[in-house]
């Protein structure tokens, strides 16, 4: 009985103990990547496969990553987070203790990031989102964790700076997030904004996923705020647009965040689509240079429109950035395939290091403060819709057409 | 805020009208097959894509197509409730069981199936009745009424008094009924339980798919939309009394008077937590629903 009593304790003991993970001799990378190929957050999950995608072929297409004059191709491990964070950290595990994946590319979202990021870090396993931008990510500082796409209190308050900067001035703003890790930071980082830039905050309000949010709506519109701005995901956008359009009401700007710089947005409410603000850090007409892989973003946008029938957006550029991130860390250490846990310290501290212009602009990770290993070298755009096209309209520095403001009546498209 | 309760009101009874679609089908199909269809989201996610495409493909309204939906979906109802049937009328372990199971694979095969063939992106259904709205501002009331809801509430009423005289004036729903009641008087009396069941079963097919065109205009469409409307179906049928087709609608207005306000009035953000605590404490106090009368 007692000797059964202290082999319950081990097997519990166990299951707290990392197991090491021992290195593979192959000649080839092996890369697993954890995304919501599933579930809800089955688009934007599609949408960071097909970054990682585009960046495998491309480099497999030259041969491989050349390492101290060999090229060794990539290899994608795919495991499905069915948009649930807990299946993503199960999947983490999976794919670091019976694969032996090199190193990770990470999730779409946020959620299921902040729940693989503790997973990596115990396995000592490098891993970058092309995708995920909560800040809460950044500020856990989670050592083996790095992200593309700058957090969404780096990059939300260029919208609203832009917003702010619309002649005749907005006075008022309404505020509504989804109740998911990256929507409810994307309402909270347009709020702190919005109060910096002393516009009046009329509502503010966090509403579940995925719910009909009209009644809210109506409410909203009874204070007739000039700037709606929402934070949600891209089946979220098409509902917000349609029940606005529903209850006819039409705020001066509405801006919303992730995904509606995709052409599938576009195409999915049409005409309604016209003149919404987003806020993004690339388009495929940015003024890029670089000479990995794609020597601009139009070169990209071409590439992907070439593979998807789609020029790609934001999130899947970080994903291919993310690879590329990776692929200079690798060649500045010299790091072959099936690496140690020596080596995967180095690539970690090889990260910390790099400063890479890519066809995503400039890829350079924070090692300190709030933004900890988020990509802090990108500036944020503003863009707008319009002409069924993504138009950069802020900051000025970088501005393709003049903002349309305020937005056309929905009853007059 | 009180100026804003006559809307809150309508947002509520609009709402309703969408879950009563949903759900009262679904309920039907309960009270007669005793089986709760976890795939009844997937019915109305077929059913909304095959609008979106007979809308893209001829550029006619998607309610036009509405008939021939039903038809199509009737056809396929009719077709897989003898697979179920024979599930549920298996001799070993708990049939009752054996269905839900059978049914939970069913939705998780169809959404796969749907993720394949229609992709992953969210798309909409644009109809001439997603344009317009009817404003009150004119009559003293601060209340808009959009077009596409108001048809959407006028088909769950349809629907409703369809499914109610089809049950209480017809042969047909004297056989329904009675299956309903007791499968083996009901077959001593000439019921045709098998034939009775792919019938009950084909209508609620059909009516899920009809009821997916008009999600598809009042919101979105997507391969994974079903899992959500699967919820509010199986809320609204254990509200209204497991079988009891009469308390589904006030099931459903219940419900989406709740969501309006909630999400006016309080913190929107506890809007589910608001409408489950409901749930749980209308089922202490009566298990079998709203009105006691459900199985």
């Amino acid at each position: 009985m007692k000797f059964g009593f202290v082999r319950v304790l081990l097997l519990i003991a166990a299951l707290f103990v990392a197991i090491p993970v021992h290195a593979e001799q192959r000649n080839f990378f092996k890369i697993g990547v954890i995304t919501e190929l599933s579930g809800d957050l089955v688009t934007g999950g599609n949408i960071t496969k097909r970054g990682y995608d585009l960046w495998a072929q491309e480099v497999n297409a030259k041969g491989g990553i050349v390492i101290q004059g060999k090229k060794y191709p990539v290899k994608l491990v795919y495991a499905d987070a069915q948009s649930n964070p807990a299946a993503g950290a199960a999947a983490a595990e999976r794919l670091i203790t019976q694969e032996k994946v090199d190193f990770i590319l990470g999730p779409y979202s946020s959620g299921v990031t902040l729940a693989v990021a503790p997973v990596v870090d115990k396995y000592k396993i490098p891993m970058i989102t092309g995708s995920a931008e909560s800040p809460l990510i950044w500020k856990n500082k989670f050592k083996y964790t790095f992200g593309t796409i700058p957090p969404i209190n780096f990059t939300g308050a260029t919208s609203i700076k832009t917003l702010t900067e619309m002649k005749p001035a907005p006075k008022t703003i309404a505020i509504i997030g989804s109740n998911d890790a990256f929507s409810k930071a994307t309402a909270e980082s347009y709020k702190a904004a919005a109060e910096k830039a002393k516009l009046k905050i009329v509502k503010f309000s966090i509403v579940p996923s995925g719910q009909d949010m009209t009644p809210l709506l109506s409410a909203v519109r009874s204070m007739k705020p000039d700037i709606i701005a929402f934070g949600g995901h891209d089946e979220e956008h098409v509902k917000f647009v349609k029940a606005l359009k529903q209850i006819g009401y039409t705020p001066k700007a509405l801006l919303m965040h992730c995904g509606i710089t995709d052409k599938a947005f576009i195409d999915a409410v049409g005409k309604d689509g016209e003149q919404i603000f987003g806020t993004t850090c690339w388009t495929g007409t940015a003024k890029t240079k670089c000479n990995v892989l794609w020597p601009n973003a139009a070169a990209y946008a071409a590439a992907s429109q070439k593979a998807f029938n789609n020029p790609g957006d934001y999130t899947q550029g970080g994903c291919s950035a993310a690879g590329i991130a990776f692929q200079t860390a690798l060649q500045k250490i010299g790091a072959k395939p099936g690496m140690d846990e020596a080596t995967r310290t180095k690539l970690i501290q090889a990260l910390e290091q790099i400063d890479v212009q890519t066809f995503y602009g400039r890829v350079k990770f924070a090692t300190s403060g709030e933004f900890y290993h988020a990509n802090v070298g990108l500036d944020p755009l503003t863009i707008q819709i319009q002409g069924g096209q993504v138009k950069t309209v802020g900051p000025k520095a970088s501005v393709e057409a003049p903002a349309i403001y305020p937005m056309k009546e929905w009853k007059s498209r | 805020m009180m100026e804003l309760l006559p809307q809150a009101l309508t947002d509520g009874i609009l709402l309703g009208g969408i879950y009563i679609t949903i759900a009262i089908a679904f309920s039907l199909t309960y009270g007669v097959m005793h089986v709760i269809d976890f795939a009844v989201g997937e019915w109305i996610m077929f059913g909304a894509f095959t609008g979106y495409y007979l809308n893209k493909w001829t550029g006619l309204d998607p309610f036009l197509f509405l008939p021939v939906i039903f038809v199509l979906y009737f056809g396929v109802g009719y077709v897989i409730q003898p697979v179920i049937h024979r599930v549920l009328s298996g001799t070993k372990g708990n049939p009752f069981l054996m269905g839900l199971v059978f049914t939970f694979g069913l939705a998780i095969m169809f959404r796969g199936l749907a993720l394949t063939a229609f992709g992953f992106y969210s798309n909409s259904i644009p109809s001439a009745f997603s344009e317009g709205s009817f404003n009150l501002e004119p009559l003293g009331l601060t209340v808009t009424i959009p077009t596409v809801r108001l048809v959407g509430l006028g088909y769950a009423l349809a629907i409703t008094l369809i499914l109610h005289y089809l049950l209480k004036k017809t042969n047909f729903g004297l056989g329904v009924r009675a299956l309903a009641q007791h499968k083996d008087a009901a077959g001593l009396m000439g019921v045709n339980s098998k034939r009775t069941g792919s019938y009950v079963y084909g209508i609620y097919v059909g009516i899920s798919a009809m009821t997916g065109v008009l999600l598809g205009c009042i919101l979105s469409i997507g391969a994974q939309m079903g899992n959500e409307y699967t919820i509010f179906a199986f809320f609204v049928v254990v509200l209204a009394g497991m079988g009891y087709l009469a308390g589904v609608p006030w099931a459903a207005l219940l419900l989406g008077l709740v969501q309006s306000i909630f999400m006016i009035y309080f913190n929107p953000s506890h809007t589910l937590l608001a409408v489950f605590a409901i749930l749980y404490i209308i089922l202490l106090i009566s298990p079998r629903g709203l009105f006691g009368k459900g199985v």
